[in-house]
């Protein structure tokens, strides 16, 4: 199954790097859609349909934590995977994204190896089939 | 700045920089960094929590082209705009920042990082990282860094 998926990061070179990263790990991608702040990520949200998010926590506007809480309060992070790619990945804060729903963390900087390991993980063997 | 913050910090930053840029750097005495005469980008972002402080550093001008293609996995030359270059600087310098402060309070810190600001460095900056014991040299494939480290608690 070829996945949409939105990166939500301010930094157009991260954007730019999870992409790559993506391509170079063999993961199907049918759409990539890119939001620079949370407030940006809930409007494509509302207007795409996504499978799955790559999100910074640090952004200008809505962070990646008050996104994580906003979209509880929708009732969408229950069906849609949060995976967090952040270089600021202390113990108590990865905790408390997990306890919010976030499915898995990636610290910076990764592999696409890493980027490969957690799409499987989280989206399951379901994205490869053909 | 104790001698013992700044080995963390420097031997943070080129293990980071190595993985992300494929850069490799070596620290020195800063009079061999001295570099008066070449334009400087400096980054720079502060941070709060159970530390508080500001991390910055500045590399020659024409080397965030090299940073930005590394990171991005393209050709320098394919780099087209100084924002690209220093997104990439500033992205750098996040990473880092987040191993820096795990290095040195370890991973069960609480702490926000605050979003990386770049700028050309004007002479009373470039004095400052010079003359001031909070920045230390380095060599980064064989170009002069300043990278400084400011803890306010």
């Amino acid at each position: 199954m070829a996945l949409n998926i939105l990166l939500v990061d301010d930094s157009a070179t991260v954007r730019a790097v999870i992409s790559k990263a993506l391509t170079l790990a063999g993961v199907d991608i049918n759409e990539l859609h890119q939001a620079g702040n949370g407030q940006e990520a809930l409007d494509v949200l509302e207007a795409q349909w996504i499978d799955m998010i790559f999100c910074d926590i640090s952004m200008p506007v809505m962070d990646g934590e008050e996104f994580v809480q906003a979209m509880n309060d929708r009732g969408m992070i229950e069906t849609i995977p949060v995976v967090i790619v952040s270089s600021a990945g202390s113990e108590p804060r990865v905790a408390r994204l997990k306890e919010n729903g976030v499915s898995d963390f990636i610290q910076k900087p990764f592999t696409p190896e890493r980027i490969r390991e957690v799409v499987d993980q989280v989206m399951g063997a379901a994205h490869n089939a053909e | 700045m104790q001698n013992e913050v700044q080995d963390q910090m420097c031997s943070t930053f080129m293990e980071v920089v190595e993985k992300l840029a494929f850069m490799f750097g070596e620290v020195v005495p800063k009079d061999e960094v001295d570099s008066p005469d070449i334009p400087f980008t400096l980054a720079s972002m502060s941070f709060d929590g159970d530390v508080k402080g500001l991390l910055s550093v500045a590399v020659p001008t024409e080397m965030t082209a090299e940073i930005a293609a590394n990171i991005l996995g393209l050709e320098p030359e394919d780099i087209g705009s100084e924002d690209m270059m220093n997104d990439a600087l500033a992205e750098m310098l996040n990473v880092v920042c987040g191993h820096v402060i795990m290095a040195l309070v370890g991973t069960g810190a609480n702490f926000k990082l605050d979003s990386p600001l770049t700028c050309p460095v004007d002479k009373m900056t470039y004095d400052h990282m010079v003359k001031s014991d909070e920045f230390v040299g380095l060599l980064l494939d064989d170009s002069p860094v300043f990278l400084g480290l400011k803890l306010e608690n």
